[in-house]
């Protein structure tokens, strides 16, 4: 493999590997979310305690 | 009101087994995979790791303990000595003012053509009056294996040429003189 | 990269969605220094932009392991005197954990491309990716551990101690360089000490681990969430079960439960 091809299979990899994590973070989120029946975001308490900065 | 009787508190326990029952074999298998490759790891680590290579004036001491076992090497490249034919590559490698003659078998790879790049190789030494940069040597190292090992020095090619001198400080206090490249 | 703009999205709050544009958006300009604005190397060429994924991996995954100790050990500590058993904590040292096992397999295949064009080998079992390889292992098992089904308090402190004895090798893994001899050469960035790094690499570097540090937290506090849901979802469950069970129980008699 040439230098280029081996630089754009690295960061090629690297940015599929992240974004679908994220997605899947985020998809598996919602779809619990969604089981549980909290429409709304702010509802439940699990993000006061995460992060209390967002806790007016 | 709860009017559950007692022996039923029991129940919740009993369920979550019967629920996690599936799960927790897979679960069993995976951690027993895991522990199985961290002591392949493990072997594979303290076998190699400890001793990863020698470089060339400590490889030249320990000749004789040596005999012809397999080693590995490390020294720079002396960009005037490199010659190839026929899939051999000869060259000579330093490293603390001490010089080997390499035979090497195979394809060099592709950053070998940088001149003064370290190099570890993998194989033996071979007795056979030879003439290195330093004198005359008993042994040549015989590679088939051959690695670039690449510094922490990172330059931008915009800025630097490659450089055919030496790496600054690397062969001042050595007692002969390398050749500049005539090829 | 993180979607965290969706404003359907369950676990995103408004401090977050700013952390999610703010990877984003650094993203983009990463890109661009790592692939166009920085040089090639005078030796490796144009390999050396997987240094710029490389090296903050790693970064990331170490400081992630940190978190994950850290909580850890205020788990332990914590556990009795907190409401919620200290399980905040908990959460928090398996989000991280999962974020720099995500990493640590990053800087791993990274490193593997970029050997395979300098040093002519995809691996090498030397003592830096031998330690590497098994801090990926150990923190694998320690997300196995996570996932085995127990109470969670004792689970917590069954994964905590573990976590506390895979981050021993943390150190190990930074220090192995210089503690024996390896292929892979030294640190490229350590403190105190000059980079032998020019320039424009040195800046792109910088940047990309800011970049990827903050991709990493917008996923770790995500990840925390969901941790958080599944722990939700799963008393939810287990109390609908009990209660079903009960059911039947007094269905024989009244054809009625209480759900409760």
């Amino acid at each position: 493999m040439s230098e280029v091809a081996t630089v754009a299979t690295g960061w090629g990899l690297t940015f599929v590997a992240v974004a679908t994590y994220s997605l899947w973070v985020v998809r598996r989120g919602r779809t619990i979310g969604r089981e549980l029946g909290i429409g709304d975001v702010g509802s439940t308490d699990f993000q006061r305690d995460a992060d209390p900065r967002t806790d007016p | 009101m709860d009017l559950t009787p007692r022996h039923e508190i029991e129940e919740p326990g009993h369920l979550r087994r019967a629920i996690h029952r599936r799960r927790r074999w897979s679960i069993f298998a995976i951690t027993v995979v895991l522990i199985a490759a961290m002591a392949v790891i493990t072997a594979q680590g303290l076998r190699n790791a400890t001793l990863f290579f020698r470089n060339v004036d400590e490889a030249i001491e320990q000749r004789a303990e040596l005999g012809d076992r397999r080693f590995r090497i490390q020294g720079r490249v002396i960009p005037a000595s490199v010659q190839g034919e026929s899939g051999v590559t000869t060259f000579q490698v330093v490293y603390g003012c001490a010089v080997a003659l390499v035979r090497h078998t195979g394809d060099p790879p592709e950053l070998f053509k940088s001149p003064w790049i370290p190099v570890v190789l993998e194989g033996n030494w071979v007795p056979g009056d030879i003439q290195t940069v330093a004198g005359t040597d008993s042994h040549y190292f015989r590679s088939d294996r051959m690695l670039v090992k690449h510094t922490n020095e990172y330059a931008s090619a915009n800025e630097q040429r490659v450089s055919e001198s030496p790496p600054l400080g690397f062969l001042d206090t050595c007692p002969f003189k390398v050749p500049v490249n005539t090829s | 990269m993180p979607g965290g703009t969706n404003s359907t999205e369950m676990t995103a709050t408004p401090a977050t969605r700013v952390l999610g544009i703010s990877a984003v958006a650094a993203t983009a300009p990463m890109i661009l220094l790592g692939l166009a604005i920085s040089p090639a190397d005078v030796v490796q060429g144009e390999a050396v932009r997987m240094l710029y994924l490389h090296v903050p991996s790693i970064w990331v995954a170490y400081g992630s392991f940190v978190l994950t100790s850290f909580s850890s050990l205020l788990f332990l500590a914590r556990s009795k005197r907190r409401p919620d058993g200290g399980r905040h904590y908990d959460r928090l040292a398996g989000s991280a954990a999962e974020i720099g096992v995500l990493f640590t397999a990053i800087t791993l295949i990274t490193g593997m491309l970029w050997g395979k064009v300098t040093w002519g080998t995809y691996w090498q079992w030397d003592a830096r990716l031998t330690t590497t390889v098994l801090l990926f292992v150990t923190y694998l098992g320690y997300l196995a551990l996570r996932r085995l089904p127990a109470d969670p308090m004792v689970r917590g402190r069954r994964a905590a101690v573990m976590a506390l004895i895979s981050f021993i090798n943390v150190p190990i893994v930074h220090y192995s360089v210089d503690w024996w001899r390896t292929l892979h050469q030294k640190a490229s960035l350590s403190v105190g000490r000059r980079p032998e790094i020019t320039g424009e690499m040195y800046w792109t570097l910088l940047y990309s681990v800011l970049t990827v540090t903050i991709i990493a937290a917008w996923l770790t506090v995500h990840r925390y969430r969901v941790i958080r849901l599944e722990e939700l979802r799963d008393e939810e469950n287990l109390e609908m079960l009990i209660s079903s069970r009960r059911n039947e129980k007094t269905a024989d008699g009244t054809g009625h439960g209480d759900t409760t």
